[in-house]
């Protein structure tokens, strides 16, 4: 039996302190030459797709901004129709929310970036925190928490209408719109959808209605978990199990030899969590200034203040009980003698592969087909060189594997992930 | 016989359907391949909302058009009363990244029908117009100020990358735009660092009748060059010290051929009025470009026009005025 073919996606390094720009080998974040440079070298690479995250507001911390990482980005529907125009194969997924936009214009540029595109748009779709982001947009904080995603799946039913082209229509509680469009099918029937939420709502959303899962389960066991908890969803609305790929986020370091990769991760760790930064994650969760301790001391003996609002703003982590986090993190830098920057190099770690190119490789194939992951999408620490060496050393060993393509089989993003060229509607869940 | 020296060559386009021929990469990708160093200008009016018309949104399709070339300017079309202000200056920045400095907002301003259909297609909602005179006016004039401050929320080099203070930003030159009437509030900053050109040209299609403090917000302002050049350029001048407005005469050309003497007479009146540069409006670009840039653009040149494109930043080309950052602080 053949093995299963792995699905690879590229996060362009975006706005968080994952993103080293302390490197020399740090390019900008904004001109369109490191946009080039990333889309030309994952397309070498023949990656599935170019991933792109969101953020409508600018961090802030202590009401201040934050001004420790990497910030500043393009519109991502801009910048992803300006890369379908310099590509030909890889797909193009932009992370877009459902509360400040409206079905009718978003589902219009999305049909615009498949056509022009020639069938390789998709669409990460996200809702977004109301009163601090909303507070850029006309509409405001404009939807009580509990509904967010009750609008996002009525966004996605009233974008497919608009999708189908002609006269499109809805009247539901979130929308009540009319018109008609003067375009016909496009080229991927609907572009692809992709789906982030955990919880079980999310699940549940991606279930019935998303094509990709980017998920935060990054571990074996967790990835299984996952896979199979999600999978056995699908069939209550009709899918297949192969309709709905997991692909979660990772990051990775290459080295001559185990070793040599173990201290680039050490290296790029201590770039990623400056000392001041660990100081600033800290923050997120005593929810008080503690610019007055030592980075390279112990934790704070005081406790989270839970009384106050929320000192960081803008972030996708939110830690929703603080005393409980407050203690396990002592527990962990109490037993392993941790400073506050090393405690936080820890607990903020994601899913790494680390290793020589071949133990990467290996090891990313035995999570796909130990069914951990259908994939995954990778974001690099560097703009916009940070595939360079994984285009030229991993993907060649993932080929020779027979678990990667050696050149793109479809014209569309839906054909390439091993979906059916064009959307098909799914029955609702009975 | 004389030329005119400096005398802009610009296109008007819509982003629409253009009849059947469904293969939009093919007509775009050819068009501009075409027009690349021949127009000074393009500009592409986004058809949001009307019904069997519609199609790509413009200002993505300048953002794909901008890499397939190297001089033209691209003007991109927004419907403003009906999107979002902070999603405009974020996608006419990337579209100013993205071409080197070529970007231009056309801020549209749809017809009573039009706002009908366009009001019907996203519904009624909280902090957009009501559908009525008064409501569309007043919003597009705040959208045009939010989109303009979200520019320059960003100072030139705000980005340190400081390694000593472990600071990629400085906070400091970064701003609230605050911008906030009866209808809707942006807080800002934008996030989208300032693009090159600092305020990408803002341009608007203007009647003697219509809407005169929208044409007045404007860089660049589009007319009928059959219209009373001089008296709409008094009009817009108004009585203080204002700006000079830039005028651009639109001349629209028949989809069964032209007089290329008419137009360069046409277009040599709009310049002695105090045009800065004339638009050909084609209604039918599939079967009239290939004619315009073979044809006609070499005989108006040979003609009345002079000079070849003059490229760099688009603002430059239209003799705007270098611009201040209004949150800056003074030198």
């Amino acid at each position: 039996m053949s093995k299963k073919q792995i699905i690879l996606g590229a996060q362009f390094p975006g706005v968080n302190n994952f993103t080293v720009w302390s490197d020399p080998a740090a390019g900008s974040q904004i001109e369109f030459s490191s946009f080039r440079h990333f889309a030309e070298s994952v397309e070498r690479g023949k990656f599935d797709f170019i991933f792109l995250a969101e953020g409508l507001r600018v961090r802030e911390q202590k009401g201040r901004f934050h001004e420790l990482d990497v910030v500043g980005r393009p519109n991502t529907l801009a910048i992803l129709t300006a890369l379908a125009s310099i590509t030909r194969h890889v797909g193009l997924i932009g992370t877009l929310t459902t509360t400040f936009n409206e079905p009718y214009p978003l589902a219009r540029q999305l049909a615009t970036l498949d056509i022009l595109s020639g069938g390789r748009a998709g669409w990460n779709v996200v809702t977004s925190p109301g009163a601090f982001t909303g507070a850029n947009f006309r509409r405001g904080d404009h939807l009580p928490f509990r509904e967010r995603y009750e609008r996002a799946r009525d966004f996605l039913e009233t974008a497919r209408s608009v999708w189908r082209g002609g006269d499109f229509y809805a009247s539901s509680p979130h929308f009540d719109i009319a018109g008609r469009t003067g375009w016909g099918p496009l080229p991927q029937g609907a572009p692809v959808i992709a789906q982030a939420g955990d919880s079980d709502d999310g699940r549940e959303l991606a279930a019935g209605h998303a094509d990709l899962i980017y998920s935060r389960h990054g571990t074996l066991e967790e990835g299984q978990t996952f896979h199979a908890d999600v999978k056995q969803r699908l069939a209550k609305y009709g899918r297949s199990r192969d309709a709905l790929k997991i692909l979660p986020g990772a990051n990775f370091v290459l080295g001559e030899t185990l070793e040599d990769a173990l201290e680039k991760q050490k290296a790029i760790r201590l770039q990623q969590v400056s000392p001041k930064n660990a100081i600033v994650f800290l923050e997120q969760v005593w929810n008080r200034d503690l610019t007055a301790y030592d980075p390279d001391g112990p934790l704070p003996d005081v406790d989270p203040d839970v009384a106050v609002e929320q000192l960081a703003q803008g972030r996708a982590a939110r830690y929703d009980n603080r005393l409980e986090t407050a203690r396990a993190w002592r527990e962990v830098a109490e037993r392993e003698k941790l400073s506050i920057r090393e405690l936080i190099i820890k607990v903020t770690a994601r899913k790494q592969f680390v290793g020589t190119p071949a133990q990467v490789a290996e090891e990313i194939d035995r999570y796909v087909q130990a069914d951990a992951a259908d994939g995954f999408v990778f974001a690099p620490h560097l703009t916009p060189g940070g595939f360079d060496e994984f285009v030229e050393k991993v993907i060649p060993i993932l080929q020779e594997r027979k678990v990667f393509r050696q050149d793109y089989a479809a014209s569309t993003l839906r054909g390439n992930l091993g979906l059916p060229e064009a959307w098909q509607p799914v029955a609702k869940a009975v | 016989m004389t030329q005119t020296s400096n005398f802009l060559l610009g296109l008007g386009l819509h982003a629409g359907a253009h009849g059947d021929d469904p293969d939009w990469r093919g007509f775009w990708g050819g068009l501009v391949g075409r027009l690349d160093g021949v127009a000074e200008f393009l500009t592409l009016e986004d058809r949001f909302a009307d019904p069997g018309q519609d199609g790509l949104d413009a200002i993505l399709l300048a953002n794909w058009l901008a890499p397939r070339s190297r001089q033209i300017g691209i003007i991109a079309g927004a419907p403003l009363n009906f999107v979002e202000p902070f999603h405009v200056s974020t996608a006419i920045a990337t579209l100013d990244y993205v071409s080197e400095g070529r970007a231009g907002l056309l801020a549209q301003r749809l017809g009573w029908q039009r706002s009908a259909e366009a009001g019907r297609a996203i519904g009624a909602l909280n902090g957009f117009p009501a559908i009525e005179q008064p409501s569309l006016d007043s919003d597009a004039l705040a959208a045009i100020e939010v989109v303009r401050r979200l520019w320059d929320s960003w100072e030139d080099h705000a980005v340190i990358r400081d390694v000593a203070s472990q600071r990629y930003v400085d906070g400091e030159k970064l701003h609230y735009i605050d911008f906030q009437n009866a209808d809707f509030r942006v807080l800002g900053p934008s996030i989208t660092p300032r693009p090159p050109q600092g305020q990408p040209a803002v341009a608007v299609s203007w009647t003697a009748d219509a809407d005169l403090a929208l044409a007045r917000a404007a860089d660049v302002v589009f007319v009928p060059a059959a219209g009373d050049l001089a008296g709409m350029a008094a009009k817009l001048r108004g009585d203080g010290p204002g700006k000079e407005p830039k005028l651009i005469a639109d001349l629209h050309v028949g989809p069964d051929g032209w007089d290329a003497s008419d137009l360069a007479a046409a277009i040599r009146t709009s310049a002695a009025q105090g045009a800065r540069g004339v638009r050909l409006i084609l209604p039918d670009p599939h079967r009239q470009i290939a004619d315009v840039v073979d044809t006609l653009v070499p005989a108006l040149r040979a003609d009345v026009l002079a000079d070849p494109p003059l490229g760099g930043h688009l603002r430059s080309r239209f003799s705007l005025p270098a611009v201040r950052n209004r949150y800056a602080a003074a030198a």
